[in-house]
């Protein structure tokens, strides 16, 4: 190909506007120009707060890993993924992209060294807009889950269009976008995040909201089993100590008490627990990147296997997975590892602790429940295309074996219609899937006409989304 | 092992290092690569490890490139001929040959950019934005008026209301059913009445297949408001009968079946595909089985060999043939005869066996050949330590029949329906043909079991028994017609003796027929009188005499021939009186 010829407009029907494309999850915020493959900006929804010289200040993105005095960690979004703390959730948003993307201010166009000026001639007309906003020349365009109200997603158009200023706007539901990144337009897609798991049925482009469902047994509640797991623990309990607190370790035996230098904070130096339970949330994650893993099936754990032999005796078998925490106790974990989210499928599985704050698991809210009520919900004469075209993507759909269960279970659940599973293998494409979505909807030429213009916001307000944004 | 010097010798070559090896520090010393200098060159020394030094220099634009002149890309605004609200984005674009400027000068350039700018800025405005094209919509139809709603389109369980909320749904949602019902969510307006909210109406819900048909009533009704029926076009039509004939039940009961087809356990379908699998092999081992049978009867078919079977009495003579075939078999690679156990299984009827011909036929068991012959002819030498008695309904159920007298060979019960068809003459055979054809039954009978072929035969018999029936109808309808015809010649003889004009004789024939038997009994006196006349009446010469003579021997053999003359009858009569 001639370099010097751009490729055909309608080789691929894109026609890039520079649009910014903003995920907001409840555990991580993606944002980023839509048109690339991934997004350059990706934070903690999280965010930090602390009392400094009197003054209450709040920190974003990865600052909030760092321990301060008295830092608390707050989520702006509910458990069930809707945001609950309009501001802070406007602010961290604004910071996803003003971060890394737009930058929060537009420099001074004298010293941000984009310019050569000669010496003699200083041009007025250039002038640094004081008032600016941050979005103010690229179209923005945001996910949400299914079952976001029609007043969240009004909130949503509000902050866009009179916050940031974007010229234009579009609301997309995550379900639908993830389904585009997977190349469908008709899809049944599975969303494991970090606070929920749902099933969005997508036709046409368009959720199907009768088929929507979404229960808590996401990624948060898999934690929640592990530190169940953790507290039961045969040869001692584990307490996880996030590295923050650990200045020095040796190595021990597996199985053997830790012998580590703890570090230790004074009462009015220590962070909030809030903070301590973030850090030992990526300890729980890591451990779930490393040793967790789904039971492949076909059948439950507890269930007979086909030869006879239980599947809990054949995960017995399974050679252990060794994991250090940060104190440098390790131990190797066995059937434990399918254990702990076994519960997402059969809900007689979970393991039991009272104190912890996560109820525990209905057989209602289990993944083929839910499959199974999604699929209710929806005509009967697209549910075979539906199951043909099963998309799993969120980030904690990439436990060691997972996609193998989810299919083993489909099939028991529809003997009949062919199931057929897609899941990137990518890890990136599978933990942005609904960003890529967004990414390759932004850039589409044939999108542009679907924004909803400042204009027209000025004219209807902010109850346009709900006629606009189906 | 020689030395290097012994072979040098030998050969007659210089002694060793008289001669230099030119070519080898030719090539060392050959070139010096570009880009590196002389003294760095020296320092690599004479054999330089072999690393490909190669520049990285910019190599710039391929030369045919070089000529042409830089073309500016710019970010220009455009707007969406598909969007009614003129929203302007920005993208990319090759900026216009056409609207180009005469390249402005050296600083002037900056300058220049916004007002450039904004010069241009019309121009992409202008055209027709690429993807606008792809804004369609689904064709839905004209909304209805109030007074045409009024009169056609009036239904008890849809309101008003109702019916415009479909209608807009449909719109906007471009006739995709699936969303539609799912997004259907009408909600009666309560008119400011508080009793009616206090009996709260039972919340209608609506099933796809409902709104279908209320659509498509609507929109059957308003295409033949647009168009009468009789001036649609044919595709106009056929959507209008499509729509018009759509039925919610039929819909309903299909999707019903459609969600029991889905929610088929696994044991369901687990049977279903097993069917299919038996299906599968059925119908190819049909084909398989076709062909054999089409093989066999043409085998059939083939004549029995009249060749001298001498050579096969002896017992050396049928080993060296059953090797024979044997070879001929493997080479075939069919189903081999040789049975399981290696055995000779089950040879036909005329293939000369093992045994020889002392006790080749299986049927007579004898002492000796019990025990020998066991596995040879089946079931029917099988010494059987039980014999159960099996019931007549179990026989036939089994299909056992006991034949009084077996012949030997092997022949098919086909053959012998087969043979009835054919009688002794061709004409017969050629009638019996068209009789089964008359009752649409195949010459070749399509699947010959005991009972088609009983019947068969009983039809065949019946059929034959029809024809004799219908030769013997045929015959003495031609003899009353003959002695009809010799009666009216007699009677016509008579009356020319009595001088009556053959005008008369029509009419008096007539009349004749009609008479009673009186007349006929009239008819033998005034042959009797007739008769000498004609015996010596030679000199009249008629021609009906000329031929007499010649048919009256025939008659007396062939009474049924229809072509004899009244003459020839009343001759043949006159002799036998």
């Amino acid at each position: 190909m001639n370099p010097s010829n751009p490729p055909q407009a309608a080789e691929y029907g894109g026609d890039e506007v520079s649009a910014i494309v903003l995920d907001p999850g409840y555990s991580t915020t993606r944002a980023g120009f839509a048109g690339e493959d991934a997004p350059k900006s990706l934070i903690p929804t999280y965010y930090g707060k602390y009392n400094a010289d009197g003054q209450e200040k709040l920190v974003f993105g990865d600052d909030i890993f760092t321990p301060r005095p008295g830092l608390s960690i707050h989520n702006p979004v509910g458990k069930d993924g809707i945001v609950e703390d309009w501001d802070m959730a406007e602010k961290v948003w604004e910071y996803s992209f003003t971060s890394r993307l737009t930058g929060s201010k537009p420099g001074n166009p004298f010293q941000n060294g984009l310019n050569d000026f000669s010496n003699d001639e200083l041009p007025q007309e250039m002038e640094v807009e004081t008032d600016e906003k941050p979005l103010s020349d690229s179209p923005l365009l945001m996910s949400e889950p299914g079952w976001n109200p029609a007043k969240a997603r009004e909130k949503t158009i509000e902050i866009a269009m009179e916050k940031w200023n974007t010229p234009a706007f579009y609301l997309a539901r995550n379900g639908v976008l993830a389904s585009f990144a997977a190349g469908k337009a008709s899809a049944l897609v599975i969303d494991i995040g970090a606070s929920n798991i749902s099933i969005t049925p997508v036709h046409d482009g368009m959720i199907l909201k009768r088929g929507v469902q979404h229960s808590p047994l996401g990624g948060d509640y898999i934690s929640s089993q592990i530190r169940a797991l953790f507290k039961k623990n045969s040869p001692q309990p584990i307490t996880i100590t996030p590295h923050y607190l650990i200045s020095s370790k040796t190595a021990v035996e597996a199985g053997q008490p830790p012998q580590a230098n703890y570090k230790t904070f004074a009462a009015d130096k220590a962070p909030d627990a809030s903070y301590r339970a973030l850090l030992e949330e990526r300890t729980l994650s890591e451990f779930k990147e490393c040793v967790v893993q789904v039971w492949p099936g076909p059948g439950k754990l507890s269930a007979p296997g086909p030869t006879g032999v239980p599947n809990e005796e054949a995960a017995r078998n399974y050679p252990g997975r060794p994991f250090e925490f940060p104190d440098g106790y390790n131990q190797s974990f066995s059937v434990d590892r399918f254990r702990v989210v076994e519960s997402l499928f059969d809900a007689k599985a979970a393991i039991p602790d009272p104190d912890s704050p996560v109820p525990a698991p209905t057989q209602a809210q289990t993944l083929p429940e839910i499959i199974k009520a999604s699929l209710g919900g929806v005509d009967v004469d697209i549910r075979p295309h539906l199951l043909s075209n099963v998309v799993v993507t969120g980030a904690s759909s990439l436990l060691y074996g997972f996609t193998e269960r989810l299919n083993a279970e489909l099939m028991a659940l529809f003997p009949g219609p062919r199931v057929r599973i897609s899941a990137p293998g990518n890890t990136a494409e599978r933990r942005f899937g609904s960003w890529i979505g967004g990414s390759i909807l932004a850039s589409l030429g044939t999108f542009h006409q679907m924004w909803i213009s400042k204009k027209e916001y000025e004219e209807h307000g902010p109850s346009i989304v709900e006629k606009r944004c189906k | 092992m020689a030395a290097a010097a012994d072979v040098r010798d030998m050969l007659d070559l210089p002694a060793e290092g008289s001669q230099p090896r030119p070519h080898k520090k030719q090539k060392v010393v050959e070139k010096r690569p570009e880009g590196i200098t002389r003294e760095l060159f020296a320092l690599l020394g004479e054999r330089a490890p072999p690393i490909a030094i190669n520049e990285n220099k910019y190599k710039g634009r391929p030369k045919l490139l070089n000529k042409l002149r830089v073309r500016p890309w710019r970010m220009s605004p455009f707007t969406n001929g598909a969007r009614s609200d003129g929203l302007v984005l920005n993208h990319w674009q090759r900026k216009h040959e056409s609207a180009r400027q005469p390249a402005p000068e050296g600083t002037q350039m900056d300058v220049d950019e916004p007002k450039e700018e904004g010069k241009e800025e019309p121009k992409p405005l202008e055209q027709e934005y690429a993807f606008a094209k792809y804004n369609v919509k689904a064709q839905v139809p004209r909304r209805y008026t109030d007074d045409e709603y009024n009169r056609l389109l009036r239904n008890n369980e849809w309101t008003r209301e109702e019916t415009d909320y479909l209608m807009d749904l449909v719109t906007e949602y471009d006739l995709r059913w699936v969303i539609i019902a799912d997004r259907y969510n009408y909600q009666p307006k309560m008119d400011s009445e508080p009793e009616a909210n206090a009996v709260v109406p039972a919340k209608q819900v609506r099933t796809m297949e409902q709104m279908k048909a209320r659509y498509y009533f609507v929109a059957a009704t308003m295409l033949a408001i647009e168009h009468p029926p009789s001036e649609m076009s044919e595709a106009e039509f056929e959507l209008h009968e499509k729509m018009l004939k759509f039925d919610p039940n039929r819909e309903r009961d299909r999707k019903e079946l459609a969600a029991l087809q889905l929610n088929r356990t696994a044991d369901e379908v687990r049977e279903e595909a097993m069917l299919l699998e038996e299906l599968k092999r059925i119908t190819s081992n049909e084909q398989s089985f076709i062909t054999e049978r089409r093989e066999l009867y043409s085998r059939l078919e083939v004549p029995i060999s009249v060749g001298n079977t001498a050579m096969y009495q002896s017992s050396q003579g049928l080993s060296q043939l059953l090797q024979t075939l044997l070879q001929a078999d493997k080479s075939k690679k069919r189903r081999s005869i040789l049975g399981p156990d290696g055995a000779v299984a089950s040879p036909a009827g005329q293939t000369p066996t093992q045994q020889g011909p002392l006790n080749g036929r299986g049927e007579t068991p004898t002492a000796t050949t019990a025990a020998t012959t066991s596995n040879k002819k089946g079931a029917a030498a099988q010494p059987q330590p039980m014999v159960r008695q099996l019931t007549a309904a179990e026989e036939t159920r089994y299909g056992v029949q006991h034949h009084e007298r077996v012949t030997a060979g092997v022949q098919f019960r086909s053959d012998r329906a087969q043979k009835l068809t054919q009688a002794k003459s061709n004409v017969q055979t050629q009638k019996l043909a068209s009789a089964l054809a008359e009752l649409e039954i195949p010459v070749r009978l399509f699947m010959p079991t005991e009972k088609v072929c009983k019947e068969f035969e009983k039809l065949i018999q019946s059929v034959n028994m029809l024809l004799e029936a219908r030769k013997v109808a045929e015959k003495v309808e031609s003899e009353i017609r003959v002695l009809e015809a010799s009666k009216a010649e007699r009677e016509r003889k008579a009356r020319e003796a009595a001088g009556e004009t053959p005008v008369k004789d029509h009419e008096n024939r007539q009349v004749k027929t009609e008479t009673e038997e009186g007349a006929g009994v009239l008819v033998p006196t005034a042959e009797g009188s007739a008769a000498p006349e004609n015996g010596d009446g030679e000199k009249q010469g008629d021609g009906q005499n000329a031929t007499q003579t010649p048919a009256k021997d025939d008659a007396n053999h062939k009474r049924s021939a229809s072509v004899l003359s009244g003459v020839s009858d009343k001759s043949n009569k006159r002799q036998r009186r």
